[in-house]
């Protein structure tokens, strides 16, 4: 065997040894459930409809559970929308967003517009909740409107 | 083996358990919401064609109005006897216009027909939601007046079907 293909081998060598320790952090589990969908319900036009986290009725639920620290982002939308195009504006404050226990208990209040670090424990599970706001105009049309919010949690420092 | 290659080799193993786990966990949910069909008659604005002298003409007029943000058809159900007016001498029919202005006092878009049934004015859905007026004139003729005196009254019936 030449040095280079001995460098080569002994780099390989570490390179196999590395995701014993990747498996060892995966432990850090957690899991995400959608539980209730943020539900305006029926509006009529030109009027704000605030749907706030103390609605339980009507504001978004998600379940997490796992352990350790996790990193929660939420990705809000800009606009519920129909099919063919017609869109409500939605507004987030910086109190539609809480962590509650699965009794309803407040745990923390979270920011929605901002990245929130959630400590998870015991693969105890935890309800986040969001609300918000819904501006419809005289303009905006009848019709079904949608739209998609996504939660991304990630552990810390990864 | 250099050092820079045990460095190199010793830095990839330690950036790699973080490239490993970096992968976010995503869920969504979904928000939602139904704009209803604005469609209801506001509180109408009798007739009153007040104290008329027999033998002399009189006029009035009335509205009611309508909120949608859908399209309209209006029809009047009693037809030929819509807004007659019925009191100690018998009936009285006055002469109409009719139809429908965005404010409370001119009429924009007519009706075919004041006094017959069917479909008499069919309005396509506003860009944003409105109020308009369905405006109804009425005459009375001096020859219709002269007349057992009293009180006569009547009903203008309008009925406004989503389009």
């Amino acid at each position: 065997m030449t040095p280079r293909a001995g460098q080569r081998a002994l780099f390989a060598l570490l390179l196999a040894s590395c995701p014993a320790i990747a498996g060892a952090q995966s432990k850090q589990t957690v899991s995400i459930n959608p539980v209730q969908n943020l539900a305006f319900g029926l509006l009529l036009p030109g009027l704000r409809e605030a749907v706030t986290v103390s609605d339980a009725s009507r504001r978004a639920v998600v379940a997490l559970s796992g352990n350790g620290p996790i990193d929660v982002t939420l990705v809000l939308p800009n606009a519920l929308e129909t099919t063919t195009g017609d869109r409500i504006p939605l507004s987030f404050s910086s109190s539609d967003a809480a962590l509650i226990t699965t009794s309803g208990s407040l745990l923390k209040q979270l920011d929605p517009l901002q990245t929130n670090r959630v400590q998870l424990g015991n693969d105890r599970t935890v309800l986040l909740i969001l609300g918000g706001t819904a501006i419809t105009s005289n303009a905006t049309r009848t019709g079904h409107y949608t739209a998609r919010v996504t939660l991304l949690a990630t552990h810390p420092g990864t | 083996m250099n050092r820079s290659f045990r460095l190199l080799a010793a830095l990839t193993c330690i950036a790699l358990p973080s490239a490993a786990s970096a992968q976010a966990i995503t869920g969504s949910i979904s928000a939602s919401a139904d704009i209803a069909t604005v469609f209801s008659f506001g509180t109408p604005s009798a007739l009153n064609f007040g104290s008329v002298t027999p033998g002399t003409g009189a006029t009035a007029s009335g509205y009611i109005p309508l909120s949608r943000n859908v399209g309209v058809i209006y029809s009047l159900p009693d037809g030929a006897t819509t807004g007659q007016l019925t009191g100690p001498a018998g009936n009285l029919q006055p002469t109409y216009t009719c139809g429908v202005g965005s404010t409370n006092s001119a009429i924009v878009n007519a009706f075919t027909s004041c006094n017959a049934t069917g479909n008499q004015l069919t309005l396509t859905a506003p860009a944003s939601t409105l109020t308009e007026y369905v405006i109804f004139n009425g005459t009375l003729g001096a020859g219709q007046t002269n007349i057992a005196p009293g009180t006569y009254t009547g009903t203008i019936r309008v009925t406004a079907t989503p389009n």
